[in-house]
């Protein structure tokens, strides 16, 4: 049997975190591959729905990551989100999606480092809790019936 | 139909040493909608960008994948690229295959497999893309320049002297910065103030120059081209316009006993005061803290004496909103306080001093008037020793970066000590000795050769007093780790250079980042080394990192004529990528339900309001609709709205959607 | 009831409004909505403990709309919803009679939507100890425990949309799950999209929901998605102090302080 790769998804912002993570690259700091970037122009405009259809599509991990409070490019959108997320994390809780699968972080453009390790204590949560089976059984029903 | 073609680029080795970009390119080839695929060693070279627009004419592309560095390196060079050969520039976009794949992956099979999903991710972004155009601004051809040192001097004098408006603001009573609290200035010892002071009088007079003195930055709004810029002009209790800087309140005050911030502690100034002889404008404030009328109620010795009447003991703080095109930041550095180290003895031996306290007492117009005494007891000092990187490249001193200029002024500080105690003997206890530069090398060689400067090279451990001496306790590695000891009469630390206390307020003001010095961040260390990631805000001097005169000077110039280059237009063009209020046929008009949330989310105030009107022009209903002029396109709303009425052009919700169901769906 | 009776038609009469909405007998021991437009129905008008449907609902439906301004029959959680409405520029004191109604059939009169506020006040929203208990109950589960507890319980969820339609603050013109560009949530009752509905619009209610529990009560199968609502609201009043409609508030979620505080972001 073939170690299981978890998919992990990860949100983060154009301004900060996309950067830090540019600079991971340019310090060659190495980190695991089953992490992948979709850029936004910022973590406010990161959907709660999109984290949600990241589920619905098979992810077993999200990252969620942008400016650290008060550096945000514009201003608030960070805030905005911490809100959104501290909303959102409480629902996914009540209905028992398990909330050990987001990972939120502020990195900025200045902590390559610290993207580094955002990606790598993720992928080792995410290694540890196994596919997300659970919620793929749910997911599974749309394919049963398309199959039908 | 889509035709989407992907460039993949080797980037020399950089992408192709852990990637398969062969294969990347062959994978991406059989995506649908891909029409052509390709990859080559520089994409961003004259012939790669060549063979993109070569394939768009060829093959009739309506998008445009390039995958290899990150966006935020080349992102305008390929939309550019694309432009040229009359495909919309914002029908492309990059797939980031070296930051965020080739160098941070070993190379292997997953390494290829991921360069291959973010390719195919992009492509179905690509695919949703819809042609966009810039969004006209006009510019306000005037700049801000924060901090009145030399950056912030040469800055603004190189604005001016382009015929551009220029807003001078320093936090202090006179500009000057540190500069001017130096004597003399390496390689070629020439005298500090001398050359400073003329381009300060030159501040002073030119026509296009506004000086705000002892004012700082409150609040920073707008973007690029139109800032909106609050100053704080501290209240100076005096009337500038009446006070003709005669200098008699200064004589007559009764509080003399303050430490002169100047003078760095080692000379004393009145509670009304003008920080130097030299200082532009040549007029006094009162530093309330210390004025006996502020603190006491009781005094007003400078009123009484003041032949024009200008106090003003009930001047309050004034807010000043000024409209700017481009804000310049020089705001400079600070030295660390060396109390950090407590081996080193400094605050509990006088005559433990930093390198900027030698300044000082080396300065003609310092405390001593250039007499090398020593601040105890005011005797020349017959054995000083030198320390330096006193907290430079000492990670446990959260300094691990070299400070650059202390190596410098350590070589200048013992040969000015040796040019005035000529008896005298000096030691430096150095790392390595940094003297790149021109002349740098040659000076430090004088310094050894010519003036006989002792080079130890070795940490110092700890000095402690013993009979009346300062006993320097050191090892020599070159002499196979010797210990040394030197009975010292002064001991000079070059104290690591930080940042300001108020950089990292004041970069979260401004929206600029800053690194975990707090030093402000340069957009790419190499080619952008003077913008800041906000557009419009530029960078001079130390503020960035430590940097020794002439490297500030020739940023200030380079920050000013970035400047310059913004103003030459009468508009700019700003990348479209705001967000928009949906339309729909009637009766519907438009999905949004006018509940503006989306209004009281926006950062911008970029949200208002909008009435549909029937023919009688009754009114049907009120949506949100979107300035674009004010909105910088975070999206904010876009998440907020619970109908998706509103969306970011360029992250829309069906772009981002399908990047998700791209990235997470391979076979 | 005679002098809610007398208030109506003499609304009608004068001509200040042109229809009532107010609860009439249903049904076996029902009650039902009733919209009258002649003074003669409000005959029909009664107010007792049965009257529990939030008739703010019928203030931004555009049927209603159609019929004139109106006066609405409002005990506290319709003047909950009204006053959510107000802050969210749905309605504005113009619009709309206030017909007050306390749970002992007392009338009051709201001049405006401040007033309502301050009534309010001292009406604020209460979590029943019935369900925080539930609530806490529910939080105990192992996570596995707990998701298939929710999926078992939407299972039987049809998508017949009751509970959007039940609700006074769910009046957008198209709701985001009709949406097909992107389609954000598949149109067919199965697990998956029934959660991510039940998901959605429970976020969408995130700090506007005035636990006025009309979707529960509406809901044909009985799933206790209130609970959704109720949890959040404590998570609201737990992370950002107190919870319920104020006009000189902004919503939980457009608003921030640069202080909230959390415990999982790294």
């Amino acid at each position: 049997m073939t170690e299981f790769e978890p998919k992990i998804i990860a949100f983060v912002c154009n301004w900060c975190t996309y950067a830090g993570a540019d600079l991971t690259g340019t310090s060659r700091i190495k980190y695991a591959q089953n992490v992948k970037i979709i850029r936004f122009p910022c973590t406010g405009r990161i959907d709660f729905m999109l984290l949600l259809k990241s589920f619905g599509e098979g992810a077993d991990g999200i990252i969620v990551s942008g400016c650290h409070p008060n550096d945000c490019h514009y201003t608030s959108g960070n805030f905005h989100a911490r809100r959104r997320w501290i909303m959102f994390r409480g629902l996914l809780d009540m209905l028992g999606i398990d909330v050990r699968r987001i990972q939120y972080s502020w990195v900025s453009a200045a902590e390559g480092f610290k993207w580094a390790d955002i990606v790598n204590s993720t992928v080792n949560t995410i290694r540890e809790l196994g596919p997300y089976t659970e919620y793929e059984k749910v997911a599974g029903y749309l394919e049963k019936e398309a199959n039908q | 139909m889509s035709k989407i073609g992907v460039f993949i680029c080797h980037c020399g080795e950089n992408i192709s040493a852990t990637v398969d970009v062969a294969r990347v390119a062959e994978a991406a080839g059989q995506l649908e909608g891909v029409a052509f695929s390709t990859d080559y060693k520089y994409m961003c070279s004259d012939p790669g960008q060549t063979m993109i627009k070569q394939a768009i004419k060829e093959n009739g592309l309506n998008g445009v994948v390039v995958g290899s560095c990150s966006p935020r390196m080349h992102e305008p060079t390929f939309r550019k690229a694309c432009q040229e050969a009359g495909l919309n520039p914002f029908m492309c976009e990059m797939a980031n295959l070296r930051e965020h794949c080739s160098w941070v992956h070993d190379k292997s099979e997953a390494t290829t497999q991921k360069a291959i999903d973010l390719v195919r991710t992009l492509v179905e972004k690509v695919k949703l893309n819809k042609p966009l155009f810039s969004i006209q601004v006009p510019v306000t051809k005037t700049a801000l320049v924060i901090g009145g040192g030399i950056a912030g001097i040469q800055a603004s004098l190189d604005i001016a002297s382009a015929g551009h408006q220029v807003i001078l603001v320093e936090k202090d009573p006179s500009i000057g910065g540190h500069m001017s609290q130096l004597s003399e200035t390496f390689p070629t010892l020439d005298c500090s103030q001398c050359i400073l002071t003329p381009r300060m009088v030159e501040v002073a007079q030119h026509p296009n120059i506004k000086l705000m003195t002892y004012a700082e930055l409150e609040k920073l709004e707008g973007s690029i081209g139109n800032f909106k810029a609050t100053i704080r002009k501290k209240a100076k209790s005096i009337d500038e316009d009446l006070c003709n800087g005669c200098g008699t309140c200064t004589t007559k005050c009764p509080t003399k006993k303050i430490p002169s911030e100047f003078n760095t502690g080692l000379g004393m100034r009145t509670a009304i005061y003008v920080p130097f002889p030299q200082a532009v404008p040549n007029k006094p404030v009162i530093d309330k803290e210390n004025c006996s009328y502020y603190q006491k109620g009781k005094c007003k010795v400078c009123e009484k004496v003041c032949p024009t009447g200008a106090i003003r003991f009930d001047q309050e703080d004034e807010l000043v909103e000024l409209e700017v095109g481009a804000v310049v930041i020089a705001t400079g550095f600070d030295i660390m306080q060396p109390s950090g180290f407590p081996e080193y003895g400094y605050g509990k031996y006088k005559d433990v001093i930093t390198g900027l306290q030698f300044e000082r007492l080396a300065s003609a117009s310092g405390p001593t008037l250039g007499e090398i005494r020593r601040p105890s007891d005011g005797k020349i000092p017959e054995k000083i020793v030198f320390v330096a990187c006193a907290g430079s490249r000492d990670p446990a001193k959260g300094v691990p970066y070299c400070s650059k200029i202390c190596c410098m002024y350590t070589a200048k500080h013992a040969m000015l000590y040796q040019h005035k105690v000529h008896h005298g003997k000096s030691y430096i206890f150095y790392m390595d000795i940094r003297a790149a530069g021109k002349n740098y090398e040659e000076f430090v060689r004088r310094a050894i050769v010519e003036d006989e400067v002792n080079y130890i090279r070795g940490r110092v451990s700890k000095v402690y007093e013993e009979n009346g001496k300062l006993i320097v306790k050191g090892v020599d590695t070159l002499l196979s780790a010797k210990p040394v000891e030197i009975e010292a009469d002064m001991v000079v630390l070059a104290s690591a250079a930080v940042a300001n206390p108020g950089a990292e307020a004041l970069a979260q003001k401004m929206h600029v980042s800053y690194d975990s010095y707090n030093f402000f961040s340069e957009a790419h260390p190499k080619l952008k080394p003077v913008e800041t990631n906000t557009a419009g805000i530029f960078l001079a001097g130390a503020c960035q990192a430590p940097k020794d005169i002439p490297e500030t000077v020739s940023q200030a110039s380079g920050a000013a004529s970035k400047v310059i280059i913004l103003f030459s237009k009468d508009e700019l063009s700003r990348d479209p990528l705001i967000a928009v209020v949906n339309r729909s046929p009637a009766p519907v008009f438009s999905t949004c339900v006018g509940c503006f949330m989306c209004a009281s989310a926006c950062p911008y105030q970029a949200i208002g309001e909008e009435l549909i009107t029937n023919r009688q022009g009754k009114v049907i209903k009120k949506v949100a609709k979107v300035n674009p002029g004010l909105c910088q396109g975070c999206g904010t709303c876009v998440a907020f709205c619970r109908s998706k009425s509103i969306d970011i052009q360029g992250y829309s919700n069906e772009q981002m959607c399908a990047e998700v169901i791209a990235l997470l769906n391979h076979e | 009831m005679s002098e809610l009776i007398k208030k109506a038609a003499a609304l009608l009469e004068s001509k200040s409004v042109q229809v009532v909405i107010g609860y009439g007998k249903g049904t076996g021991n029902r009650t039902r909505t009733i919209f009258a437009t002649q003074v003669t129905e409000c005959e029909n008008l009664i107010f007792d403990s049965r009257c529990v449907q939030n008739l703010a609902v019928y203030l931004t439906k555009l049927e209603i709309k159609k019929l004139g301004k109106p006066a609405i029959v409002a005990p506290v959680p319709v003047l909950r919803s009204i006053l959510q409405l107000a802050v969210e520029n749905q309605i504005t004191e113009s619009d709309l009679v206030i017909l007050g109604i306390t749970s002992e059939s007392e009338l009051i009169d709201f001049e405006s939507f401040a007033a309502i506020e301050t009534f309010l006040t001292t009406h604020k929203i209460e979590i029943e100890e019935k369900y925080t208990k539930t609530i806490d109950a529910i939080k105990a589960m192992p996570v596995a425990e707990r998701f298939a507890y929710w999926v078992k319980e939407l299972e039987s969820c049809f998508k017949c949309y009751a509970c959007r339609g039940a609700c006074p603050l769910c009046y957008c013109t198209r709701c985001t799950v009709d949406d097909n560009q992107p389609q954000w949530i598949s149109v067919a009752s199965h697990p998956l999209g029934n959660l991510e509905w039940h998901i959605m619009r429970a976020m969408h209610l995130a700090g506007r929901c005035t636990d006025c529990e009309a979707c529960y009560n509406a809901c044909p199968m009985g799933i206790p998605i209130h609970l959704l609502t109720k949890s959040m609201l404590q998570d609201v009043a737990d992370n950002f102090g107190s919870y319920g409609p104020s006009l000189d508030k902004q919503n939980t979620l457009s608003s921030f302080k640069p202080d909230d505080k959390e415990s999982f972001i790294r």
